[in-house]
């Protein structure tokens, strides 16, 4: 967009605007609202419904304000009688083949067409023709469709295309018969239900929440999804305690992912409320026994008694926690039990990168606008969904190179402009020959690749203006990760800025290694330590057998939990307050938006209440803005925030990590071609494409609990008839069972 | 003042009392002998709600909460719920229906805004008006007190005709000249 400001006339108002800007766009920012449906700011412009009709000077008949960008001199006029009738006559037109079963309608109350309509006003009804008439239908467990809703205005498939590069929805038919519809009846994709959110008529639901409330009897919480690390903003709908849905924005939220959220963050929440959460503390007297429910005030005592007296205990903590928690777990660990025997049971550790940061971190939009992205290992589509979507525009609506490096033809290959097949586990190989073009023999030998390959991303680096950016999957080694993050320099130029983006698997891996510093690792700690405080649950619970005592924070049962001496239920990200820091390094808030489920409570404040017992007082008065305050006087990266400060989701807060100069790594390099050196370097790639979703339908801890999950991980079934619900036609394990 | 005017005042005051009394015997008495005899109602009286049900027995009801945010007195409480059965297993006439359904008699104030909201004629006022109970939270009425076919009407009501007047006490009998059929 170019800076020159232009004059615009907007019904008699002069306003100076940037050229080339989208004139409903000016309009609706200076209070002149135009109805529209088809457009939406982030998608290509399609200008199917004719609602956002203008007159403008000189040109004949009334134009289409989505499709007009605004010129000077130009003079719009967007409330007369004529553009009253042109636009009323419009919804006649979009209602004659419309149900208007508001009522039944789960869009209802929040519906585009309906308000539209309704303050258009005035608007009368002559067609008296049978309307079209088709039955709702399922379209995933996810999906749930009433085509004769539709008007047409085709976002549902431009996003669908544009955002997520899955073309799986598609208008089908001719003329009055036109409905949307999928290949085969029946929604194979990632399952994003960012069709649903953008759609502005009732055709696409939420089937999980179909049928369950209004919108307007929900009490929206404003928070940070607890699966990836893009850290997605979205509303939490709950009432009574129950959280209903989750959606990124109902017109009160707008965050850094704006509309766009992924099948976990949307609809991976009911565990929340589930029945299997633990109810009450739990405490096993006897190895092998019955863990036996006990009082709070029990349990703690039990517990503090137990670690009272032994030394070297091991806290580890959850990268799904919030800040708030592992920074409470860390200070338990060093000031109440007087250890250094902490740890984060993430799958991979981000110090190495972070000790040796060289260029900022970059946020989700400057993806979106940057000139190269360079992807080693890592699969955004199915990790970091956001990240993904935003490399998808950048490529397709901003030209960019995206660069990608891995040993699986994954799906985001269709966008690459390079794709660098490499060898299983040779990154190492491919950091080196970054790093110096003379490593290039030995690298593209290991790697199984060209030479030429190597020299070609050199290439289109070098010739990059405008943001360069580098991300890696967490499967980089340490010295890998240290030698990566101190190379901006040899990128950098007068038109290059160098910018990071680590994908790590959770929603607070960022933050976890913030807080927690000083942190040892997993298996360190897990065996140097006879007794265990463990937020949430490790991954392989198996050496739990012979520690002396655990201690496990946890919502469900898990394996963790069956070795523990005594479970703690905690409480789930609805329920707490809190903040998680994404993958750009944004701290952003988690908001309480239902009571405590059960006798549950945040892990914080649990660590707090064993922290007294032994004697030690945080002086956190309950209050998780008190141990905000806390991290912000420790944690230099954090200095300075407060809850205040991160008040507003649409302007994420960056914490400051430390850029470091260029350092001298002879070692960690040293180490590195030592390794890859060797490497085998046997061709040993692995070519199948693997299914889109599979790792997000991936049933996790959380995610097991959704039964409509079951059915994605089981390959998401077709149901013989599409009519009758899936979803209550399968149980958990994806058994089909009777309707009851 | 004698004692003779007074008297004569009073008895006068007692004569033009015991007058109006005595005109008004032969005519026709409002006073009805409830619960021996029934109230009489107005068609359109507003007494407790009647959740309604179609021709097969379906509730009409298709949870849209409209009734709810109608209310003024923020009485009704609905939790709603899909049931994608075909038509003639399910509860409801459609596929989504009140799974829970409760006013608050304590609350509500027969005002009518719930009805007049209901796009699918599903709520209306019922005549039984004896609401009274020993407990308060018995004045929270579910959907197995309010549906039509499980409400017990009360004996102690019947509904007047729609060219009946049933509640004129102030106005003319003689004038209106009802004919009353109890
Ligand atoms: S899409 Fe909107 S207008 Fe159409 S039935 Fe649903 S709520 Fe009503
Ligand atoms: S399904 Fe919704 S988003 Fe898609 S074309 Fe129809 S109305 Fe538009
Ligand atoms: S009659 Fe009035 S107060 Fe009573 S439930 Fe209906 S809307 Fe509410
Ligand atoms: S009674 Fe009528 S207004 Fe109330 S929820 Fe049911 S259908 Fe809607
Ligand atoms: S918004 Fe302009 S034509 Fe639809």
């Amino acid at each position: 967009m170019s800076e020159e400001l232009i004059k615009v006339t907007i019904n008699g108002t002069e306003y100076e605007v940037e050229k080339g800007r989208r004139l409903i766009e000016v309009c609706n920012e200076n209070g002149c609202n135009i109805p529209s449906f088809c457009y939406y700011s982030d998608l290509q412009v399609q200008a199917s419904c004719r609602m956002c009709l203008v007159r403008i000077d000189k040109m004949p008949k009334l134009q289409t304000s989505c499709t007009i960008n605004c010129t000077d001199g130009m003079v719009v006029t967007t409330n007369t009688e004529e553009i009253a009738k042109a636009q009323r006559a419009m919804s006649e037109f979009l209602l004659a083949n419309h149900p208007l079963d508001c009522p039944v309608c789960d869009r209802g109350g929040e519906c585009d067409l309906q308000e539209t309509v309704m303050s258009a006003g005035n608007v009368e009804e002559r067609f008296h023709e049978p309307k079209n008439s088709f039955a709702e239908k399922f379209l995933s467990p996810m999906v749930a469709n009433d085509q004769q809703r539709c008007i047409l205005c085709k976002r549902c498939t431009r996003v669908c295309d544009e955002w997520m590069g899955e073309t799986v929805i598609e208008a089908g038919n001719r003329g009055v018969n036109t409905v949307i519809g999928t290949y085969g009846g029946w929604l194979n994709c990632s399952q994003c239900g960012n069709c649903v959110e953008v759609c502005p008529t009732g055709t696409l639901l939420d089937a999980v929440y179909r049928h369950e409330t209004r919108p307007w009897e929900l009490e929206r919480t404003v928070s940070t999804d607890v699966y990836s690390s893009d850290g997605m903003q979205l509303s939490i709908g709950s009432r009574g305690g129950k959280v209903h849905r989750i959606v990124a924005r109902d017109r009160y939220v707008n965050g850094l992912n704006g509309e766009f959220l992924d099948v976990k963050a949307r609809f991976g929440h009911e565990f929340v409320n589930h029945p299997d959460r633990i109810k009450t503390p739990l405490i096993r007297y006897k190895k092998g026994g019955k863990a036996i429910p006990a009082t709070w005030d029990d349990a703690i005592s039990f517990v503090a008694d137990k670690l009272k007296d032994s030394k070297n205990v091991g806290v580890v903590a959850s990268p799904r926690l919030t800040n708030e928690s592992i920074f409470t777990l860390k200070r338990l660990a060093t000031e109440a039990l007087n250890s250094d025997n902490y740890a984060v049971s993430d799958a991979y550790n981000l110090a190495p990168f972070f000790d040796n940061l060289s260029a900022p971190l970059c946020n989700h939009k400057e993806i979106r606008y940057a000139k190269t992205i360079l992807l080693i290992g890592g699969e955004p589509e199915e990790e970091q969904t956001y990240t993904a979507k935003q490399m998808r525009q950048a490529v397709r609506n901003g030209g960019a190179k995206l660069i990608i490096v891995n040993d699986t033809p994954i799906n985001l290959i269709k966008s690459a402009t390079q794709f660098v097949h490499v060898n299983k586990g040779s990154y190492e190989a491919f950091v080196l020959a970054l790093l110096d073009k003379k490593n290039d023999k030995v690298s593209a030998k290991k790697l199984g690749v060209d030479k030429a390959e190597l020299e070609k991303v050199r290439v289109t680096i070098a010739a990059t203006e405008g943001d360069f950016i580098i991300m890696f999957g967490g499967d980089l080694s340490a010295e890998a990760q240290a030698v990566l993050a101190n190379s901006a320099e040899k990128f950098a130029s007068d038109k290059c800025k160098v910018l990071y983006h680590p994908l790590p698997l959770y929603n607070n891996s960022v933050g976890a290694n913030d807080v927690m510093q000083g942190k040892k690792s997993l298996g360190e700690v897990l065996k140097e330590s006879k007794s265990f405080i463990i937020g949430g649950s490790l991954q392989d619970a198996n050496i739990l057998e012979e520690k002396d005592f655990v201690v496990a924070f946890e919502l469900f049962e898990t394996e963790t939990t069956d070795k523990a001496d005594v479970i703690l239920p905690a409480a789930s990200f609805a329920e707490v307050d809190g903040t998680y820091t994404n993958n750009a390094g944004n701290v952003q808030r988690v908001r309480k938006a239902i009571d405590f489920v059960n006798q549950s409570k945040p892990d914080w404040l649990i660590a707090d209440a064993i922290a007294k017992e032994l004697g030690v007082d945080f002086g956190y008065q309950s209050s998780a803005s008190a141990v905000f305050k806390a991290i912000a006087d420790s944690v230099p990266a954090y200095e300075g925030l407060r809850y205040p400060a991160l008040k507003n989701e649409s302007k994420p807060v960056q914490a400051k990590h430390t850029i470091h100069s260029a350092k001298d790594l002879s070692n960690e390099i040293k180490a590195l071609t030592e390794r890859v050196e060797a490497l085998a370097g046997e061709t040993n790639k692995n070519n199948e494409t693997p299914r889109i979703g599979h790792k997000l339908h991936r049933l996790t801890t959380l995610t097991s609990r959704t039964p409509q999950f079951h059915l994605l991980a089981n390959g998401n079934p077709k149901p013989e008839n599409l009519h009758v619900s899936p979803l209550k036609q399968f149980d958990t394990d994806g058994k089909a069972v009777a309707a009851s | 003042m004698s004692i003779i005017s007074d008297v004569i005042n009073s008895t006068k005051a007692v004569i033009k009392g015991m007058k109006i009394t005595i005109s008004k015997m032969p005519q026709k008495k409002w006073t009805v002998q409830y619960p021996d005899v029934p109230v009489t109602v107005q068609p359109r009286y507003r007494g407790q709600h009647l959740l309604h049900v179609d021709e097969n027995g379906k509730e009409k009801c298709v949870a849209c909460y409209l009734c709810a945010a109608a209310c003024p007195s923020e009485c009704i409480y609905i939790e709603a719920t899909d049931d994608a059965r075909p038509y003639e297993e399910r509860v409801g006439r459609d596929e989504r229906y009140a799974k829970v359904y409760n006013i608050d008699y304590g609350r509500c104030i027969f005002c009518g805004f719930c009805v007049e909201a209901c796009p699918k004629d599903a709520i209306t006022h019922g005549y039984n008006f004896e609401l009274s109970v020993y407990n308060r939270a018995d004045l929270l009425k579910t959907k197995d007190d309010l549906l039509i076919t499980k409400q017990k009407q009360s004996k102690n009501y019947r509904v007047a005709l729609s060219d009946e007047d049933v509640d004129s006490e102030y106005k003319e009998v003689d004038k209106v000249g009802i004919k009353f059929r109890l």
